[in-house]
């Protein structure tokens, strides 16, 4: 496993300044924080629209900025695919002409990547006689990607591409990225600020907040990390789990998962028993009880303790452990009506259709 | 119904106010992406620049040009040393001077249309490995189609009905640098009303057609930037 991107370097405004380092792994990596935070910012500098003012930034090895040095490669020679937030499809030429755009200006040697094999792919064949209007917004986005795949990239940046793309849709370009990852040796790096898309799409994570990258790290390992809550909304905190599989209950809709020594009734999964798959349960999702519930629909009861209790910027996150070890969301309210501290024997009821897959 | 001088007049006047637009429009649409664009220090002043020849007498322009193309003038003698050419007084000259009165209105024209394209479309052909110039001309002068022809013949127009700055710098030489407006004007001068009638009525033809033209064509559906 090796590093494509180094990079350490600075850029201030007026009133916002970018400050990072750090070096991103082979894979999938997301860019995750809330707007303002400077994830578009990072992106320009990687792509050479934006000049930093200090540092140094290295793709493959090979230097493409340094302020020492004086070097600054300009952006159409970086080799850098970009997919910017709006859609940027130049109207005056067809679907076809903007695809081939930047495949005639790659030199026939560094072309790894035939515009056919993309058009296939990404299932545009029939829209190439088309001019930019009229089309779909998912059509625009699988465009816009093959027209950026076709210059044979050595990175791939995107900028909040799933944004304003319908649930189905998202999922289809998800394919297609992972796809681009493994088939076509691509390292793609995914600015985003929903969590769901960062968990579904990327291998690691780095998070920015206020200019600074917080922290990076695999992403199933994400929500393990302390510094995570600082910059989580009400909500948005996920229970990301490691679970084999134990029973298939087609007819009931539901396949058994064993986490621990716990075992969870979650909805089917389409995959042999035996098998470990990731679930993720949202921590605002979970009930928490004092006294076990009699006659609930929810499937799942779990008997645990609390470990910690941490304060959010509204609510409070109870950490439970160590079997089954989970974050509950709950409110100030709540804390305090039911009287909760450390090390008391508390019941989770979580519903079998508030976990989702991740795999 | 034209005699030979009209005709000669109104060659003038279509040679000078081509040579104006063709040498103007360039000009034009780099003046305004520098100013739609780019940001510096100077750029208040290049505005204003560019927009003098609106405000001053057509009159002060001509003079202004006649002390800088004239022979003893800073361009002027630069030419004559080197080229052995001598601008004022030709049709060159009155070629310039509807360069110079128009290229505000060009400027204007070309800002308009600049400023309507994303400047994000440049930067995503960059990072298509376009370079600055190839996505310019690839991306931004396509789209920006409907201000150049818009910025032309208006232009164009502007030319043909030049005459204070012409009359100064090219002067009013009948066949050589008299055009049509110069010419509508000697003929009243000398009472020779008819033949200014004639003229008159043709110069409003031309100003339609080139009016007209303009319309015409930024009706037609063309590219859907703005």
């Amino acid at each position: 496993m090796s590093d494509f991107l180094n990079f350490n370097f600075s850029k201030s405004y007026p009133r916002f300044e970018l400050r990072t380092s750090g070096s991103f792994p082979d894979g999938i990596v997301a860019i995750f924080g809330p707007s303002g935070s400077g994830k578009t910012t990072f992106l320009n500098c990687i792509a050479g629209i934006t000049i930093p003012d200090t540092g140094e930034i290295r793709l493959n090895k090979k230097l493409l900025f340094s302020s020492d040095s004086q070097t600054n490669i300009s952006p159409n020679k970086r080799r850098i695919g970009y997919m910017f937030q709006e859609n940027l499809l130049f109207p005056h030429l067809t679907v076809e002409q903007n695809i081939l755009y930047g495949y005639r200006l790659t030199k026939p040697e560094e072309r790894t990547i035939e515009p056919e094999l993309i058009v296939d792919l990404l299932e545009i064949r029939h829209l190439l006689n088309r001019n930019t209007e009229g089309l779909s917004m998912g059509e625009q986005q699988r465009i816009v990607l093959a027209r950026a795949l076709s210059t044979s990239p050595d990175l791939l940046l995107l900028d909040e591409p799933l944004g304003s793309l319908h649930a189905s849709m998202k999922a289809s370009i998800i394919l297609h990225l992972e796809y681009i990852y493994k088939e076509l040796q691509i390292p793609i790096i995914y600015v985003s600020h929903s969590l769901s898309e960062v968990l579904k799409i990327s291998d690691y994570t780095m998070v920015m907040h206020e200019g600074n990258q917080l922290f990076f790290s695999r992403t199933k390992a994400l929500f393990n990390h302390p510094e995570l809550s600082r910059i989580m909304s009400p909500g948005a905190i996920q229970n990301i789990l490691e679970a084999t599989i134990i029973e298939h209950r087609a007819t009931h809709g539901i396949t058994m998962v064993q986490i621990g020594t716990k075992v969870l009734a979650v909805p089917y999964i389409q995959e042999p028993t035996g098998e470990v798959t990731s679930i993720s349960i949202s921590a605002a999702d979970i009930l928490l009880a004092l006294e076990k519930p009699q006659n609930i629909s929810a499937r799942n009861i779990l008997t645990t303790t609390i470990e910690k209790i941490d304060p959010l910027i509204t609510n409070f996150l109870i950490h439970t452990g160590p079997d089954p070890s989970l974050k509950v969301e709950i409110t100030s309210d709540a804390l305090i009506e039911m009287n909760l501290s450390v090390g008391m024997e508390i019941y989770l009821i979580i519903k079998s259709n508030s976990i989702t897959l991740l795999d | 119904m034209l005699s030979s001088p009209d005709i000669q007049a109104i060659l003038v006047s279509l040679q000078a106010a081509s040579l104006g637009t063709i040498l103007g429009l360039p000009l034009a649409i780099g003046i305004a992406w520098v100013l739609v664009r780019s940001s510096f220090k100077g750029k208040a002043v290049l505005d204003i620049l560019v927009s003098f020849p609106l405000v001053l007498p057509p009159v002060v322009t001509g003079y202004v040009m006649l002390i800088v193309l004239g022979r003893q003038g800073p361009i002027g003698s630069l030419l004559y040393q080197t080229l052995g050419i001598n601008v004022v007084f030709t049709w060159v000259a009155a070629g310039l001077a509807c360069c110079i009165v128009s290229l505000p209105l060009m400027v204007r024209a070309m800002e308009v249309a600049i400023s309507g394209i994303d400047p994000k479309m440049e930067l995503a052909a960059r990072s298509l490995g376009a370079g600055p110039i190839k996505a310019f001309t690839s991306i931004t002068l396509p789209l920006a189609y409907r201000g150049i022809i818009s910025a032309a013949l208006i232009a164009f127009a502007r030319g043909l009905g030049e005459f204070g700055a012409t009359m100064i710098v090219a002067g009013n030489i009948p066949g050589k640098t008299q055009t049509l407006p110069l010419a509508i004007f000697t003929n009243l001068q000398t009472g020779d009303d008819g033949n200014a009638i004639r003229l008159i009525v043709f110069s409003l033809a031309l100003a339609s057609i080139s009016l007209i033209t303009h319309h015409m064509l930024l009706k037609r559906r063309g590219f859907r930037n703005q």
